[in-house]
């Protein structure tokens, strides 16, 4: 088999959970894009020889395993803690997607003038370290979650800009696998 | 009724409001301009009130606007009318077809001229309006994509556009029919140069009209699929949280079969490969380099810890005076040196600064002989004392 350049920096990458986006901020992570997208079958036969499945979403690649190897409650615990997040960043701006970009600080000024979105992050303290205090500590650290997952990068260090990348639509796609029946999305 | 006399009247007293018509269509789409702002910008309310009587603005209210046949003329010279009207192509297609009627009806020549030139101005109108129409209709997606907030009102504004859309297409094809089957005897027939280019240049503008109107469908598309996507995410996300908040999302959606078959790593610790070091590689010279570094890690990390000792407890601290007797053996010995005395008696007889009973005499005449023997004469004769036999000693 033929393997394409860079295979070993592919499989370290995505074996560490992160996500490989083509609309990274790093060049060298778009470029692995590429090799993926113009290499997915000889890629993807070669990871399924050692159980790792090679999945594409929109404009992302991840790796998944062909079997669980964890409980389906610590799934539904992570999950739903990232349910709380979506509805968080999505009540702070519903363009809150793939290419949008954003300060924490402007998110920290909203939260002072808006008490539902106050309320939302409350209930996020239970996701939070036990030294994080204030509100501007809080998105920070939900920041950091978010970047540490992949779904968001440091575009600007000096005035600390963060990028949304498509890795993103994967809590999205998950959100919306989720099956309401017709008759209880009414009620809702 | 004939608000003017003639043009010239018209144009006088538009000329003569060009301060506050101008500042009126500014503000056109706000619906704000009040009667009083009038009267100030023109320091006269009789001249706002006569442009009212003449039905050039029209008063609401405190409010007042410009009249809609007004500013539907400046908005179409100025080309900046949000409404896209496709009835006026119809309309000119009504006429030109009537036109065409009486054109091959009419038997006298100048007015078969006249019904020409008609057809020839109405056919340059369409191309114009078509073009127009396109471009406004562009923009106007392209705006409500951007700037509207609201994502219902979002969708319903871009599904109208799509349904101005295929309105505009309709008339491309319409006006196509016109020129190329319906009246094709008219046009092959007036034997007219320039009606004859007047219609080679609406086909090609037609032509790019298709492309531009094919290029808008496929771009309202992909908007009106963002926006129902965006507008269904949202929804969807309010429902589930909801759902989540009072504990019912697993027993009343498929919430868990959706985590049963993903499998991401997302959901996983984020693993550690450890290996063992190749031994083979330690042997080389870039193995020994590594292992020169990560010796010399160690070395600076295995600082030995220093334990700070308990603090000392005060009675430790407390100052005991003990007095102890010293005894100057050299002293003792200077002076039996120059007594003339033997040892013994001097010892017994010394005035020491502390009273000394006769044993502790003899054990100090004991550590004078043995510490100063070489220095002393040991003789053979003896003399007794208390019972204590001792021998003679004298100084060399």
């Amino acid at each position: 088999m033929n393997l394409p350049e860079k295979t070993s920096e592919i499989f370290e990458t995505l074996s560490r959970a992160n996500f490989i986006c083509s609309d990274s901020i790093d060049e060298h992570t778009r470029n692995l894009y590429d090799i993926i997208n113009n290499n997915e079958n000889t890629l993807k036969e070669y990871f399924e020889g050692i159980n790792f499945v090679l999945e594409r979403g929109n404009e992302y690649f991840y790796f998944s395993r062909k079997e669980a190897k964890i409980n389906i409650e610590n799934k539904m615990a992570t999950a739903e803690k990232w349910i709380d997040f979506i509805d968080f960043l999505k009540a702070y701006d519903d363009n809150f997607t793939s290419g949008y970009r954003f300060y924490p600080r402007e998110i920290v000024t909203k939260i002072h003038l808006d008490i539902g979105l106050k309320d939302k992050l409350d209930n996020l303290k239970k996701y939070n370290s036990t030294d994080t205090k204030s509100y501007e500590d809080k998105i920070n650290e939900l920041t950091k979650t978010l970047e540490k997952e992949g779904f968001v990068e440091l575009e600007n260090v000096i005035n600390n800009q963060y990028k949304v990348v498509a890795a993103f639509k994967y809590i999205e796609q998950l959100v919306l696998s989720i099956n309401i029946p017709d008759e209880m999305a009414k009620e809702l | 009724m004939t608000l003017f006399k003639n043009i010239k009247e018209m144009l006088k007293t538009l000329n003569g409001a060009q301060d506050l018509l101008s500042e009126m269509f500014e503000k056109r789409n706000s619906f704000s301009y009040k009667y009083e702002m009038a009267t100030t910008l023109l320091n006269d309310a009789t001249k706002v009130d006569k442009l009212i009587e003449q039905e050039i603005i029209i008063k609401n209210g405190v409010h007042i606007e410009i009249d809609e046949k007004y500013l539907k003329f400046f908005e179409l010279i100025l080309e900046v009318n949000e409404q896209i009207s496709t009835a006026f192509i119809t309309d000119t297609i009504g006429k030109i077809k009537e036109s065409i009627i009486y054109y091959l009806s009419e038997n006298q020549e100048e007015k078969r001229q006249t019904y020409l030139r008609k057809i020839k101005s109405a056919l340059q109108e369409i191309a114009r309006i078509i073009n127009r129409s396109i471009i406004d209709l562009n923009r106007n997606i392209e705006n409500t994509f951007k700037t509207e907030t609201n994502y219902k009102i979002k969708l319903t504004k871009l599904e109208d556009f799509d349904d101005k859309r295929v309105q505009i297409k309709t008339l491309i094809e319409k006006t196509d029919n016109l020129i190329t089957e319906e009246d094709r005897i008219f046009f092959s027939n007036a034997l007219d140069v320039e009606l004859e280019q007047i219609v080679n240049k609406l086909r090609l503008q037609l032509i790019d009209a298709r492309h531009n109107i094919s290029e808008t469908q496929n771009q309202i598309i992909e908007y009106i699929n963002q926006t129902k996507y965006k507008t269904q995410l949202i929804e969807k996300i309010k429902q589930v949280k909801y759902l989540k908040d009072q504990f019912e999302l697993k027993s009343k959606t498929n919430f868990q079969a959706v985590l049963e078959q993903q499998n991401a790593f997302f959901f996983y610790p984020r693993p550690v490969f450890t290996t063992k070091i190749s031994l083979s590689y330690l042997q080389t010279d870039e193995g020994r380099d590594l292992t020169e570094k990560i010796a010399k890690k160690f070395r600076n990390k295995t600082k030995p810890h220093k334990k700070i000792a308990q603090s000392i407890n005060n009675e430790y601290l407390q100052t005991e005076v003990e007095n102890a007797y010293f005894l100057d053996l050299e002293e003792v010995k200077r002076g039996f040196m120059v007594s003339g005395n033997n040892l013994f008696d001097f010892v017994r007889l010394y005035d020491f600064t502390q009273n000394l009973d006769f044993g502790e005499r003899m054990t100090i005449f004991c550590r004078l002989v043995s510490t100063y023997e070489q220095e002393f004469v040991i003789t053979d004769t003896f003399k007794t004392i208390d019972e204590v036999e001792f021998a003679l000693v004298y100084p060399k």
